[in-house]
């Protein structure tokens, strides 16, 4: 796509940051088990106790390692997330894309499905999935996903009807380009930008939910979650635990939604020529 | 019937090969008419005349036959040719003071045909030698000097007189105008319409076309000794029906014309027979490249049939088969398979709505292989509707499109891969045209990954190299790997122009291509368009708001004014004297001029009227009720109840 693709990545101080703190979340997620010094689930520590060199973060009112724990929940938490997401972007673009280039019948019947979809609330069609069927996560993340696609969708569609018009594609047509390599060499790498902030956005809803989700108390309570973890914190608010106990989840949450931020903030820039040069300009 | 030349051949032997000069040239000239013989150097035009008169070199071998007043002249009995040269044929040769003795003075070498061929006195024979030259403004100061010491045009006089004093049935001018000012020309041409007046016949040798149209009656168009096209002399410039024929009147600055020389493709050739060592006896057919800094190798172009279609505009693969014969289509003799110049495009009633808005009425063009056509209009015309249903972009409601001999639209509909490779589109502004976020390389190489063109990198590469010299831009990796933002707007349009040809389209579409650039930008643009049209033997549909742009680069001009062409014909003629007054409407805004037609305003037309009534210092009622269709006039066709044309003439 772009010769100059990984010189130009690394200039950009967004990218720089996104990407290692998405290479210490992917470690965290692949290599967790293998770092935690004990098993989360074993309770045979003391309950609610300070840090200390065994129990860098103390230990929880369960009598369970808190950095241990920790791990576990960054693991389950990612992995809910970018499943979720990815499935929600897939879904939308594919949806965006084919409602937008064949347009006419086709185009209303797939948006008004995004409509309707739009109209349910995600929330608590998940929390009475969630009680009554008591699903595995992975089928709670596919469902997430199913309910976020039109959002993607709707973007994508009023792009690509925008950008069929353009000037490149009209000839690409006129050379003979087939509907798919059209959509797949100048249609889909026009849109990119969308697609990215399409993602970023629906991995940051998805961890959400998923820490809402286990806030309510709506997952298996032994599953490790990052929500799961701040809601059992919060119980013990009044006691001087906050720093060791409810800060790290929350800002391993808010880490996460910023690594997803920051790359597709930087990969938009780096993947149009055209934002490269400004964006070289500035940070030169 | 004066001279009456069948199946002539002529062969210059040399060493090993023999040049062919002449091959099989059948011409028939009349008493009272002149014949013009036109052809490129090298094409056998000398060559002819000399045989006519029995005086080609020792190393020529003849055949066919030549006859004079119904007897064949017999080439091997000198006594009988020196009769009749001069008593029944003349010439006049080309290089003036060569033909003439220097130590002799002019007067007694005009008088010398007199004396020796009709054995009259030497004082008689001088006075009717002073008679002639002074009829033809040499006085007697003049006649005594020795040629050194005269003018080349009064040489030309000279000679000419010098070829008229035995009055003979047969005058060949030999390039009489080459090199000459143009009163001596002017009188030339008097002589010319004198002699054909006398009931004599005139065979002109020329470059000149047009000398030779204007004094002419029958012009044949010779090339590499074979006569291409026999045409009468009026259709030379308007309706010539052989594409070297075209080729030629393109390439000839005559003073009507309004767009840039064209020229020819390729280069000139000269054919040899070979008698190669293994196969002694047996002779055989080259074609060789006649300029220098060509390789042998490509030299050796077509040995099989036309001899021409190397050159030629519209060569298929059917050009390649067999040696051609002339066929008579109508007035004219046309030596091509394809019947004279096709049309690569037409287009028959046409029509594009959008809706309720009616984009382009019922139109017809024909675009013809090689010719460069211009639609011309102001905005909203729907000069693009018609490019773009040209280019099979847009389909139209109604009417005919047939493309290179087929149904367009079965086409599009079979097969629009195969049909899009016919056709290459360069868009107005190229920075939309092309993705920015392809590369150089990338937007070029763009159609033949869409037609799979190619088996590998290498080709690729060569193969974009290639398109990009086309259009003189750099084909280092530096350039290839730029984006369209780092190019300026002139070289974005010659990559968006090397991309239209890289698949080496028969027509080239291109829509208002340099409006974005400033206009030394277009002034290369638009002549590394005309350069590629000629070299490439495009043919070129080239639609633009300036009339003064389409001047420079059209053959022929179509006008068009709210969905409706109003004026079509050569470009020459609709600029030099435009009959619809629209057209002098844009030809006058064009240079700035305020026109004195009635303030438009625009107002809804009725369906029925000219939808130039509002504008229109010339309206009467009747063009606020009826439309005007087109009409023929001279070699245009106009769309016009009052037409401008009848002020001119």
């Amino acid at each position: 796509m772009n010769i100059r693709f990984k010189k130009g990545l690394f200039k950009d101080h967004w990218f720089t940051i996104g990407f290692f703190l998405a290479v210490f979340f992917a470690a965290l997620t692949l290599f967790g088990p293998a770092l935690s010094p004990f098993d989360p689930w074993d309770m045979s520590f003391e309950p609610i106790s300070p840090p200390t060199a065994d129990h860098i973060l103390g230990v929880n009112d369960g009598g369970q390692d808190i950095f241990s724990e920790l791990l576990y929940a960054i693991r389950n938490t990612v992995v809910f997330g970018i499943i979720s997401g990815l499935v929600a972007l897939g879904l939308g673009v594919l949806i965006g894309l084919v409602a937008g280039w064949s347009g006419g019948f086709i185009d209303i019947i797939l948006m008004r499905i995004s409509d309707v979809f739009l109209a349910v609330p995600v929330i608590m069609v998940l929390i009475l999935i969630a009680a009554l069927f008591q699903p595995a996560p992975l089928f709670l993340a596919l469902i997430l996903a199913g309910f976020m696609w039109p959002t993607i969708s709707k973007t994508i569609r009023a792009q690509t009807l925008s950008t069929r018009e353009a000037g490149h594609i009209r000839a690409a047509q006129q050379m003979g380009g087939s509907s798919w390599y059209i959509i797949h060499r100048h249609l889909m790498p026009e849109i990119f930008p969308l697609y990215l902030i399409g993602f970023a956005a629906k991995c940051r809803m998805a961890v959400f939910m998923e820490a809402s989700l286990a806030f309510l108390g709506l997952f298996d309570p032994s599953r490790k979650s990052l929500g799961m973890m701040i809601s059992y914190a919060i119980k013990y608010y009044y006691l001087d635990i906050w720093w060791n106990w409810l800060l790290p989840p929350i800002a391993c949450l808010s880490l996460l939604i910023m690594t997803v931020t920051f790359l597709a903030i930087s990969l938009e820039k780096v993947l149009d020529p055209r934002l490269k040069d400004t964006l070289k300009e500035s940070t030169a | 019937m004066s001279l009456y030349i069948e199946k002539l051949s002529v062969l210059y032997k040399e060493n090993s090969h023999a040049i062919q000069a002449l091959e099989e040239v059948s011409l028939e000239l009349y008493s009272g008419k002149c014949l013009s013989i036109i052809g490129e150097s090298g094409s056998g035009k000398t060559t002819l005349a000399l045989a006519c008169l029995g005086l080609l070199p020792k190393n020529a071998s003849i055949e066919g036959e030549i006859r004079l007043n119904g007897r064949p002249v017999d080439y091997d009995d000198e006594k009988s040719l020196n009769e009749l040269r001069w008593a029944e044929i003349s010439i006049v040769f080309q290089n003036g003071a060569a033909n003439l003795n220097p130590v002799h003075r002019i007067i007694d070498q005009v008088a010398e045909p007199l004396i020796h061929r009709k054995s009259i006195g030497h004082a008689e024979a001088i006075s009717s030698a002073a008679k002639i030259l002074g009829e033809f403004g040499l006085g007697h100061n003049e006649c005594n000097r020795f040629p050194q010491q005269l003018s080349g045009g009064q040489i030309q006089r000279a000679l000419l007189a010098m070829a008229l004093i035995t009055d003979p049935d047969v005058l060949i001018l030999d390039e009489p105008t080459c090199g000459l000012d143009a009163l001596t020309k002017g009188m030339v041409a008097n002589i010319i319409r004198e002699t054909k007046y006398k009931n004599k016949a005139v065979l002109l040798i020329t470059h000149d076309l047009e000398f030779a149209e204007r004094n002419s009656d029958v012009v044949a168009m010779l090339y590499l000794g074979q006569i291409m096209e026999t045409l009468p002399s009026k259709d030379l410039f308007h309706s010539p029906m052989h594409p070297y024929t075209m080729a030629m009147v393109r390439s000839y600055p005559a003073m009507n014309t309004s767009r840039d020389l064209g020229g020819m493709r390729g280069d000139a050739f000269y054919r040899t027979m070979h008698q190669h060592g293994h196969k002694k006896g047996t002779l055989y057919r080259h074609t060789h490249i006649q300029s220098p800094g060509y390789e042998h190798e490509s030299g050796h172009a077509p040995s099989t049939g036309c001899i021409f279609q190397n050159r030629c505009t519209q060569a298929v693969d059917v050009c390649r088969l067999e040696p051609v014969a002339l066929e008579i289509i109508g007035d004219h003799e046309v030596r091509c398979v394809r019947h004279g110049i096709v049309d690569i495009l037409s287009l028959k009633g046409v029509e594009k709505k959008y809706g309720d808005v009616v984009a382009l009425n019922s139109t017809s063009i024909t675009i013809k292989a090689g010719e460069v056509f211009s639609l011309v209009g102001e905005t909203g015309s729907g000069k693009t509707t018609l490019a773009m249903i040209a280019a099979g972009v847009l389909k139209p409601e109604n009417g005919k499109r047939v493309f290179e001999g087929k149904d367009m639209d079965e086409w599009i509909r079979s097969d629009y891969e195969s049909f899009s490779r016919k056709t290459g589109v360069v868009f107005q502004n190229p920075a939309e045209a092309i993705s920015h976020r392809f590369t150089v390389f990338e937007a070029v190489a763009e159609p033949l990954r869409i037609h799979g063109l190619f088996n590998n990198n290498d080709e690729l590469n060569k193969k974009v190299t290639e398109a990009l010299g086309y259009v003189h831009l750099s084909t280092d990796t530096a350039f290839l790997g730029r984006y369209p933002h780092e190019l300026n707007m002139g070289a974005l349009q010659r990559v968006s122009i090397a991309r239209a040809l890289v698949l080496k389209p028969s027509l080239l579409i291109a829509d208002e291509p340099t409006s974005s650039l400033d206009p030394s930008v277009q002034a290369k643009v638009i002549k590394l368009l005309l350069e590629l049209q000629t070299e490439l033997g495009l043919s070129m549909l080239f639609v633009t708001h300036d009339i003064g742009l389409a001047r420079k680069i059209s053959d022929r001009i179509g006008v068009m004014l709210s969905g409706r062409l109003v004026e079509i014909g050569p470009a020459s003629l609709i600029i030099e004297c435009p009959a619809h007054p629209y057209t002098r409407l844009l030809i006058e805004s064009v240079s700035g001029i305020s026109p004195d037609f009635p303030k438009s305003n625009f107002v809804v037309r009725s369906n029925n009227g000219c939808p130039f009534t509002e504008r229109c210092n010339r309206a009467k009622d009747v063009c606020k009720h009826k439309n005007p269709s087109l009409i023929g006039i001279e070699e245009r066709f106009v769309a016009c109840h009052y037409p401008l044309i009848s002020e001119k003439l």
